[in-house]
């Protein structure tokens, strides 16, 4: 795809050349784990544990690596460099979606069914074996317990019926939906979907009223529970909440796991041990991960933690350090903190769009806003060039939204069209529009005889230069006439204004750049509280027209390519469709951008190994836990 | 008599308590939006998508699809049992995060109480004794840098230094190795060792405003006739400003006990945040922005009581100290 992804699979087959076949090694261990009354590394292995081919070559165990966390709210940090450990996964290139704690899979002809093969002797991080009887139970016993999931979240419905499971054997399950899925592969590939093999059912049955009759004395004698499935929660964890690292005691099937207390409010650290019955090795047998220890401090300010990465004090980590600003300090201090820097290529289209409001609640700006010429004018009367100067330090690129150039999906149109600099040529299109007339301060006048004014909110706590940015738009816009305020506001009073539709314009970027599939709400109405530009639409379409307000037919066939691609199994098949949606929303040009985002960098001790030096950011790649961190190690 | 006094202050604690419950909870609930709200927003940052199924589900779990006043006996119910419900953000038991937090907040709390008496009781003395000296203008000088610079600022400008130039480990209150490990010698050495620069940061404001008051009320004193008959009798110097003005002066010492205690929970947030300090003032700033209205609410009462009981102290220390204070 782009540049990192050959490199990394020219990596992978000169290193696969070069392998021996497994069945002549015993398996290896790490010695920290001697003498620490465990059975012996096979016993503890699956029958046939996952082979791993590490990015540049095998490497030794021990070491420590140490990250920050930013004090509260930040447990998804673990999440992404532990990994969500799923049944699939995705490729470290971001390209296809490749077994995880599944082993294989088969699709039924309409790929409304599925099943998976999973690995014969794999075991839980306590030793327990892990079965087909874990998925069960999270199907039959959470799933479809009206306490537990009063709404079963969307990734399992379809058709309005919920998934149901079948147990073929002690490793093979097979799930099925009540109608075609083909991205639900891909679905189980992010980062919150891995509930299915998330809770041992060992050791969470005691928390549930089927298996254990008197555990309403357990939510009696638990203080602040009031229910077992709060109980459960809280001793099992949730997919997406800090009470996920919490409890050491819980069984896990990742390559580290949390020891003491864990990650509460009152931390001050957090240690993680390996797995000492990780299911991965390595090519040459050795039972990863190769690093014993994963040490978190917590700060709770960024300020902070670039601090303790100028200092060497943190061995692999982007998150909260890798922005535009912090770059020139951070490659200052390469040599004295002992670190080098890895590049951190977001996902993103657009790091600032521009999400015109279609469904404008005032019929008059509706129509204005609805004027595909007046969109055009407002795009080429800014300035981006000046813009990606002042205020992103000249590194950026005009650009509108969409798929990046590199990745496959690429739409020029999409991407490029209206974003030179023209203002002759958008006042020239205003004018055509009707939007001649023009009050004292030059400012055009709507049919109604109100001024053309935007009032815009952006949230300046996270994106202060949205705001510089804005005011340079503010400059171009008035000599073609048209009015902006803009105001800095508290981030969800700005996500209220936006889901209760009273914007005129939402100040924000754009998702889709290396994910487009999976990041689709720029170019359809799907993403109830972010496709800004028709909120009415995505409720319309997620209630099944019962809500909201009937979309455009160009929206309405998009949304019908959209159902289509959900169910198509061909990945192929998915992209043409993808195109095809692409190409209609280039024509609608309904909402505009000015930058691409700048890649921004992240700190990685010199020593450590097998860490890519470009590495996608995004939350549906949740990086950098696809480029295995268990296959990091500190050379000698 | 005092001790009707005291019982007297104590009973009226409880319809007060009653009434900033009420106030807490509407405070809380004032910003526009709930903990979804926010939770949502976070979310979205990050491009993640949550269901509409998964939000009703949260909305529910939590109780916030309830009328306000539903919500609100709820917990004051709870409450009186000594239940503080769950931190929605945490999805942990209340009462657990606050005390978590509460223990090394008053360690550091009183060692930064003792530092700031301990400093600023003799140079205030002394620059009031000594009006115009060189020292006294030397201590005013540091005393108007200390007043006017944000401890947070000189926090951020220790810490550079202390990182950059002397290779120290300077967030938090205790070195990687024993962050997690139990109590030991070791760590409370290490404890000491970290936590000069907290109590020397949250310490600098302090200690010059209790200054310049000493130095004040001093002067008011040296010159009472008292003073003067005092020292026409023949008494030392030193014992003669001991006895007599400085016992006069002291009082306003006694009253920071009284915004000491809502200190631990509140004082300094900033401060501790850039410092990576484990103390509630952090916590509670991170719950009123999530909108956990549980966790924020504790905070917000225990917040209110510590007042309470921290004025109570005080003047009843004021009573002790000072005969001239009537109590009614």
């Amino acid at each position: 795809m782009n540049k990192f992804l050959r490199k990394a699979s020219f990596a992978s087959v000169a290193v696969g050349a070069l392998m021996i076949p497994l069945s002549a090694f015993a398996f290896q261990d790490a010695p920290s784990l001697a003498g620490k009354g465990f059975p012996p590394v096979d016993e503890r292995l699956p029958d046939d544990p996952e082979v791993v081919t590490p990015m540049s070559g095998v490497g030794t165990y021990g070491g420590t690596i140490r990250r920050f966390l930013s004090g509260s709210n930040d447990h998804n940090s673990f999440l992404r460099f532990v990994g969500p450990q799923g049944l699939t996964r995705w490729k470290s290139d971001f390209s296809q979606v490749i077994p995880n704690v599944a082993e294989s899979w088969e699709l039924n002809e309409v790929s409304s069914e599925f099943t998976f093969h999973l690995r014969k002797g794999m075991k839980w991080s306590d030793g327990h074996p892990f079965t087909a009887d874990d998925i069960m139970f999270f199907v039959e016993d959470l799933l479809h317990n009206k306490e537990f999931y009063p709404n079963p979240p969307a990734r399992f419905v379809v058709g309005g019926e919920v998934m149901t499971a079948e147990k073929i054997d002690d490793y093979t399950v097979k799930l099925k939906f009540a109608a075609s899925y083909g991205t639900f592969l891909t679905e189980l590939a992010t980062p919150l979907a891995q509930e299915p093999v998330l809770w041992a059912m060992h050791y969470c049955q005691q928390f549930h009223p089927k298996y254990n009759s008197d555990v309403q004395s357990l939510v009696d004698s638990s203080e602040a529970v009031e229910d077992w499935p709060s109980l459960f929660r809280l001793n099992c964890g949730e997919v997406e909440a800090p009470n996920r690292w919490s409890n050491a005691e819980r069984p896990t099937l990742d390559p580290w796991v949390v020891t003491g207390d864990g990650y509460s409010a009152g931390s001050t650290q957090v240690i993680m041990e390996r797995n000492p019955y990780f299911w991965q090795v390595d090519t040459a047998g050795n039972q990863l991960p190769y690093v014993d220890t994963l040490q978190w401090g917590v700060s709770q300010d960024a300020q902070a933690i670039l601090l303790e990465a100028i200092a060497g004090n943190v061995d692999m980590q982007a998150r909260r350090i890798a922005n535009l600003s912090n770059t020139p300090v951070l490659y200052e201090n390469q040599e004295k903190g002992g670190y080098k820097l890895f590049e951190r290529a977001f996902a993103d289209s657009n790091d600032m769009a521009i999400h015109f409001n279609h469904t404008h609640k005032d019929p008059v700006m509706r129509e204005f806003l609805r004027n595909k010429d007046v969109r055009v004018a407002l795009s080429l009367g800014i300035d981006r060039e000046e813009i990606i100067d002042i205020v992103y330090q000249g590194v950026g690129e005009p650009w509108q939204i969409g798929p990046l150039p590199q990745h496959v999906l690429y739409n020029e149109k999409l991407g490029r069209q209206h974003t030179d600099f023209d203002p002759d040529r958008a006042n020239e299109l205003l004018d055509a529009a009707g939007y001649s007339e023009k009050n004292g301060d030059g400012i055009r006048l709507l049919p109604n005889g109100e001024p053309i004014i935007f009032n815009v909110n952006y949230p300046g706590v996270e994106t202060p230069h949205h705001g510089d940015s804005l005011e340079i738009i503010k400059d171009r816009w008035q000599d073609i006439g048209i009015g902006l305020n803009a105001t800095s506001v508290e981030r969800s009073i700005y996500y209220s204004r936006g889901e209760a539709n009273e914007h005129d314009f939402m100040v924000w970027g754009a998702p889709g750049g290396l994910d487009p599939t999976l990041s689709p709400r720029d170019v359809l109405a799907v993403h109830p509280q972010a496709s800004w530009f028709a909120i009415p639409w995505t409720r319309w379409y997620l209630s099944g027209g019962t809500e909201g307000e009937e979309p455009t037919e160009s929206m309405k066939k998009r949304l019908e390519l959209y159902d289509a691609f959900k169910s198509e199994a061909d990945p192929e098949k998915g992209l043409e469709i993808f195109r095809e949606i692409h190409r209609i929303a280039a024509d609608e040009f309904e909402i505009i951008g000015i930058t691409q985002r700048p890649n921004a960098f992240g700190v990685v001790n010199a020593k450590l190994r097998n860490v890519p030096e470009v590495i996608p950011g995004s939350w549906m790649y949740p990086d950098p836990a696809p480029t295995l961190p268990q296959t990091y190690y500190y050379a000698e | 008599m005092i001790w009707r006094f005291i019982i007297k202050r104590i009973l009226w604690m409880i319809p007060f308590m009653f009434a900033v419950s009420v106030v807490a909870f509407l405070l809380i609930q004032a910003p526009p939006g709930d903990y979804l709200t926010t939770y949502i927003a976070k979310l979205g940052e990050s491009n993640e998508l949550l269901d509409q199924a998964s939000i009703d589900n949260l909305r529910a779990r939590f109780g916030l699809d309830q009328p306000l006043y539903v919500q609100y006996f709820k917990w004051v119910s709870n409450l009186v049992v000594g239940d503080f419900g769950m931190s929605f953000e945490w999805r942990q038991p209340v009462s657990d995060l606050v005390w978590e937090r509460m223990g090394l907040t008053m360690c550091l709390s009183f060692a930064t109480l003792l530092f700031t008496w301990a400093v600023a009781f003799p140079i205030g003395v002394y620059s009031a004794v000594r009006k115009y000296s060189i020292g006294d203008y030397i201590a005013t000088t540091i005393g108007f840098i200390g007043l006017a610079t944000p401890n947070f600022l000189l926090a951020l400008i220790l810490m550079y230094i202390g990182v950059v130039h002397f290779g120290a480990d300077v967030g938090g209150l205790f070195s990687p190795e024993y962050k997690n490990a139990p109590w030991s010698w070791g760590k409370v050495w290490n404890l000491i060792e970290h936590l000069w620069l907290p109590v020397v940061v949250l310490g600098t404001s302090a200690t010059a405003s209790l200054i310049r008051i000493m130095r004040a009320n001093l002067l008011d004193e040296l010159n009472k006739p008292y003073v003067d008959t005092a020292r026409a009798k023949g008494l030392s110097e030193f014992w003669l400003i001991m006895k007599y003005p400085v016992r006069v002066a002291l009082n306003p010492f006694i009253s920071t006990i009284g915004w000491v205690l809502p200190n631990l929970v509140s004082g300094a947030v900033v401060t501790a945040i850039v410092l990576s300090l484990p103390t509630a003032g952090p916590l509670m700033l991170q719950a009123l922005l999530s909108q956990d209205m549980y966790l924020a609410g504790a905070f917000v009462l225990l917040l209110s009581s510590l007042t309470v009981i921290g004025m109570l102290i005080s003047d009843i220390l004021l009573v002790l100290l000072d005969p001239r204070v009537k109590y009614e």
